[in-house]
């Protein structure tokens, strides 16, 4: 499997090599140098379409999924893929084996393997989120990363004078914690004005959303202002919802705001991604949340640096600045790229399942909403939004009994699930103001809501046991009053 | 059920047997994953990280995968927070919270510099303010010096470091000089960027020295860049006395790729640092803003106690590896000048574990280029790793040496690796290759 920079050898590199280094360690450190050795964005020949599979002779039966995941804590009610994903025994086999190809000559691994690993797992993101050109696709640790480097270009062009003092950036009140940080850290701090998108919640129709969104934009363009950048989400974190970013994008285009930053750090594998249908000018989500890849790897799609397309940096400078942000990103000093190295296994992984990716997130969506109506149906309670703005997340309200008065109680009464009925799922709590909405709406007493997600290794049980874990809670009286206050 | 952590966050492992200094046989065991037939003279790129010290990491990131949300709530910043009461310690820091955790100094550096670049943009430094470098300072130094400091307005001043050099003296005078330019000019010295131990070529800086240097000329801020410094030379922040100091663990601290620190001496007056990858914590000190920058694998940064661990098996600890790394590298370098007829790049007194090594001029090494394709022909034919430095000849001085190699003594070494670089580069004298020769095949 000799691998040299030469146009044919890199197209059958990428077409024919097994996803993960040959077996065979020293036949690989044999290999022809390759001189730099870097690829520097050309693909030769389109790349292989790993990402639309075949179906499978033989699907991947529950007992081998069981086995990929054996490893999770097998007394624990997962419930909440959202937070920090998961990743198959097969794929971390595989990372192994690129960490240890490292260890073992890392100089041989720099000069020869590293860049083409990285090209490789670049044109299969390509191909995922039909993306127009592979210099458009960067790998970045994750979408935190992603949002500092865009929201860093932001600040560069605030303190270099193309934007100006006031001038606004609009994002939603949901936004990640993180991502609002970052937004004060690069944005405000170097003079912008930061408008927040109130969005209702609970959440009946995209139509509610687009409204909110059009009456900010008004805001911002208020006195003559210049909205420089969107921050849309496309699926929310915490309460999760999916955003309609088609349309806010294209709300966007009209109002004349300069740029689109989708943050859809939960969308890969759980809802469909196509950056050319969306449109954005910057669009990120996270790999190991939904594509089952280790902790962590995330892809920023932007479009190449020219006039009209501004030159992203990662903030880590190494001696790649200046050779656009896919190549600068793929070299930020010594460290582990093997989560990065690892997605042609992960595209391995999901083709063993029926229809691939589609299938895994159809049928994580259907079992969701499943369980979702299943516990507000126990629990009498209501769902957070209706079945088709949700993924393979869905928000489910809490009885209003529990008292869930404050984030602390919602951590607290997190903690308590996971260590008394091993439970595992994250708990949002809804703001007094938000519960007046509510009320009117019918939704009188609830404070709190769990984020329950569906992934291929969960099974109905662990939904029962949630199920049944609020119900003796009801039943004994609880109330979030009597945790201590520590 | 995993066995449970401990206090500290750690993940229990198998108990090891009582034993005395580690041996030679033992530590052909810790390192057996490296390449057998490779003679691995290059410690200083990429560093190397023993068996012990992966399975520890292992154990972190298992304990990750089997429960994130556990993990994230009890046993990550414990942890984190250990190792950096151990860096605290073996660095002679005053204060915990003078020590982040980051990637690697490439990140430090961008934490530092993109400090200053707030401060040009936010008018604390002015347009024409001055930064010092080291011209050998570290490619991706460089370029984030330009990225970061002449993006924001700021004028670079590079000092030239004579090669091969003699005395700390050379090295002093030319810091001096740049110093005076600045004064000359006047322009105000907002920040010096100094290297412990250069890269290409390599050489060990009086920092210390250079740091007073610079307290008494006024200027703002020091920054040590000390990429190479950890386990290879001592390290004592207090008796620096710089204002910023970063080196990696992953280099010469027998950590897995990769983990660093930073070093922020507690300054109340300055705006404070910040990780360029803004999370939630941000606001919270760079320490704390750097333990928590997204889902990522943190274990390397994990592992520091278990790279003591190591460390303490051998006579001598740190110290001790230190010390026989320098002593080794040095009587190899002399071995590879007598056997080559050439010349080391610095006096002993002015290496660490890594020393420049002549290579007799009839190689022709005239470009970068050449330098390269010379690496490449060492380890693909003779299965050597080690880096070549190409030096430029000045006005053109013929005799003059173009090219060095670099290499590195690490425990895993051992002298026969360096008879067969000797051996390669006396085969190459013997068949008259030069690199034009290798660069047209």
């Amino acid at each position: 499997m000799a691998e040299s920079s030469s146009p044919a050898a890199l197209t059958l590199a990428l077409t024919s090599q097994p996803s993960v280094p040959g077996m065979d360690p020293h036949h690989q450190d044999d290999c022809p140098e390759n001189g730099l050795g870097r690829g520097n964005g050309e693909t030769n020949g389109p790349p292989a379409k790993r990402s639309r599979p075949t179906p499978p002779l033989s699907p991947i039966t529950a007992a081998e999924i069981a086995e990929e995941f054996s490893h999770h804590d097998l007394s624990v009610a997962r419930i909440n893929n959202g937070s920090f994903g998961s990743c198959p025994g097969s794929v971390l086999s595989a990372q192994a084996v690129w960490q240890r190809l490292f260890l073992r000559q890392p100089d041989a691994f720099y000069f020869n393997h590293l860049q083409p690993g990285l090209l490789r797992s670049r044109a299969i993101v390509k191909d995922l989120i039909n993306a127009a050109d592979i210099d458009e696709v960067s790998l970045v640790d994750n979408a935190t990363t992603a949002a500092a480097i865009v929201l860093q270009h932001v600040s560069w062009a605030f303190s270099e004078g193309v934007f100006h003092k006031g001038d606004a950036v609009v994002m939603l009140h949901y936004a990640y914690g993180a991502v609002k940080k970052s937004i004060h850290a690069y944005v405000a701090r170097a003079g912008g004005h930061v408008i927040e998108v109130p969005l209702p919640f609970p959440v009946s129709s995209n139509e509610e959303i687009i409204r909110e969104f059009r009456k900010a934009l008004d805001l911002g363009k208020a006195n003559g202002r210049r909205v420089r950048l969107a921050v849309i989400d496309h699926v929310t974190s915490m309460p999760s919802v999916v955003i309609p970013v088609k349309e806010l994008t294209k709300i966007c285009r009209q109002e004349g705001v300069d740029q689109v930053f989708v943050d859809a750090a939960h969308a890969i594998g759980n809802v469909e991604v196509d950056v050319q249908d969306i449109d954005a000018d910057f669009y990120t989500s996270n790999l190991h949340k939904w594509f089952f890849c280790p902790p962590s790897v995330a892809f920023l799609h932007s479009k190449k640096c020219s006039s009209s397309a501004p030159c992203l940096h990662h903030p880590v400078v190494s001696q790649e600045y200046g050779k656009g942000l896919p190549l600068e990103s793929a070299w930020i000093g010594t460290r582990d790229y093997s989560s990065q190295l690892v997605v042609p296994s992960v595209i391995d992984f999901v083709n063993r399942f029926d229809g691939g990716i589609l299938g895994i997130r159809t049928r994580n969506h259907d079992k969701v909403v499943e369980m979702g109506m299943m516990l507000a149906q126990a629990w009498g309670t209501f769902l957070g939004s209706p079945p088709e703005m949700c993924c393979s997340m869905i928000m489910v309200a809490l009885p209003g009994s529990l008292g869930v008065s404050s984030e602390k109680d919602a951590l607290k009464l997190r903690s308590l699930l996971r260590e008394e009925y091993r439970v595992e799922v994250p708990i949002h709590y809804h703001r007094p103001k938000d519960i007046e909405a509510g009320r009117q709406n019918g939704h009188s007493g609830v404070t709190g809501y769990v984020r329950i997600s569906y992934q291929v290794y969960n099974t109905v049980d662990d939904y029962y046991r949630l199920r049944d874990a609020v119900h003796k809670l009801v039943n004994d009286g609880f109330n979030c009053g009597m945790l201590p206050s520590k | 059920m995993m066995s449970p952590a401990g206090a500290s966050g750690l993940p229990a492992k198998p108990l090891q047997p009582a034993s005395t200094h580690i041996s030679a046989a033992e530590i052909a065991e810790e390192f057996s994953h490296h390449h057998p037939s490779v003679a691995r003279l290059n410690n200083g790129s990429f560093g190397s990280c023993p068996a012990s010290v992966s399975a520890a990491q292992l154990r972190w990131q298992r304990l990750f995968l089997r429960q994130p949300d556990e993990f994230y709530f009890h046993h990550l910043k414990p942890g984190i927070l250990c190792s950096r009461a151990l860096v605290r310690d073996l660095i002679n820091a005053v204060d915990i919270e003078e020590i982040s955790l980051v990637d690697n100094a490439t990140t430090a550096v961008a934490i530092v510099l993109q400090h200053a670049s707030w401060s040009f943009a936010e008018g604390a430094f002015r347009k024409g303010d001055a930064v010092v470098i080291f011209q050998h300072a570290y490619p991706a130094v460089k370029k984030a010096i330009h990225a970061y400091i002449a993006r924001s307005g700021g004028h670079v001043i590079e000092v030239p470091l004579a090669f091969p050099v003699s005395s700390d003296e050379e090295i002093i005078r030319e810091f001096c000089n740049a110093l005076d330019r600045a004064k000359a000019e006047g322009r105000r010295v907002r920040l010096a960027v100094i290297c412990h131990v250069t890269s290409m070529p390599s050489v060990v800086i009086p920092v210390k020295e250079l740091t007073a240097i610079c307290r008494e000329a006024g200027v703002d801020q020091v920054f040590v860049d000390g990429a190479h410094s950890i386990g290879n030379v001592k390290v004592d922040v207090q008796d620096i006395g710089a204002d910023f100091y970063t080196s990696n663990f992953h280099k010469w601290f027998f950590c897995p790729p990769s983990a660093a620190f930073l070093y922020a001496q507690k300054a109340p007056t300055s705006p404070p640092l910040h990780h360029p990858v803004v999370s939630h914590e941000y606001g919270n000190g760079l320490p704390t803003e750097s333990s928590w920058i997204g889902t990522r694998d943190y274990s390397s940064q994990l592992v520091v106690p278990s790279a003591m661990e190591f460390i303490s098996r051998f006579e001598g600890g740190i110290e001790g590896i230190q010390e026989r790394n320098h002593e080794s590298v040095v009587k190899m370098g002399k071995m590879l000048a007598d056997a080559w007829e050439t010349l080391l790049g610095s006096p002993p007194g002015m290496c660490s574990s890594m020393i420049m090594v002549g290579l007799p001029n009839c190689l022709g090494v005239s470009s970068e280029t050449d330098a390269l394709s010379l690496r490449s022909l060492l380890r693909e034919e003779f299965k050597v790793e080690v880096p070549v430095y190409f030096h430029p000849e000045e006005d053109k001085n013929h005799g003059v040496t173009t090219g060095y190699v670099r290499i590195s003594h690490q425990v895993y070494n051992v002298e026969d690796e360096y008879y067969r670089l000797r051996d390669a580069v006396l085969k190459l004298v013997q068949d008259g290759i030069t690199c034009s020769m290798i660069l047209s095949e």
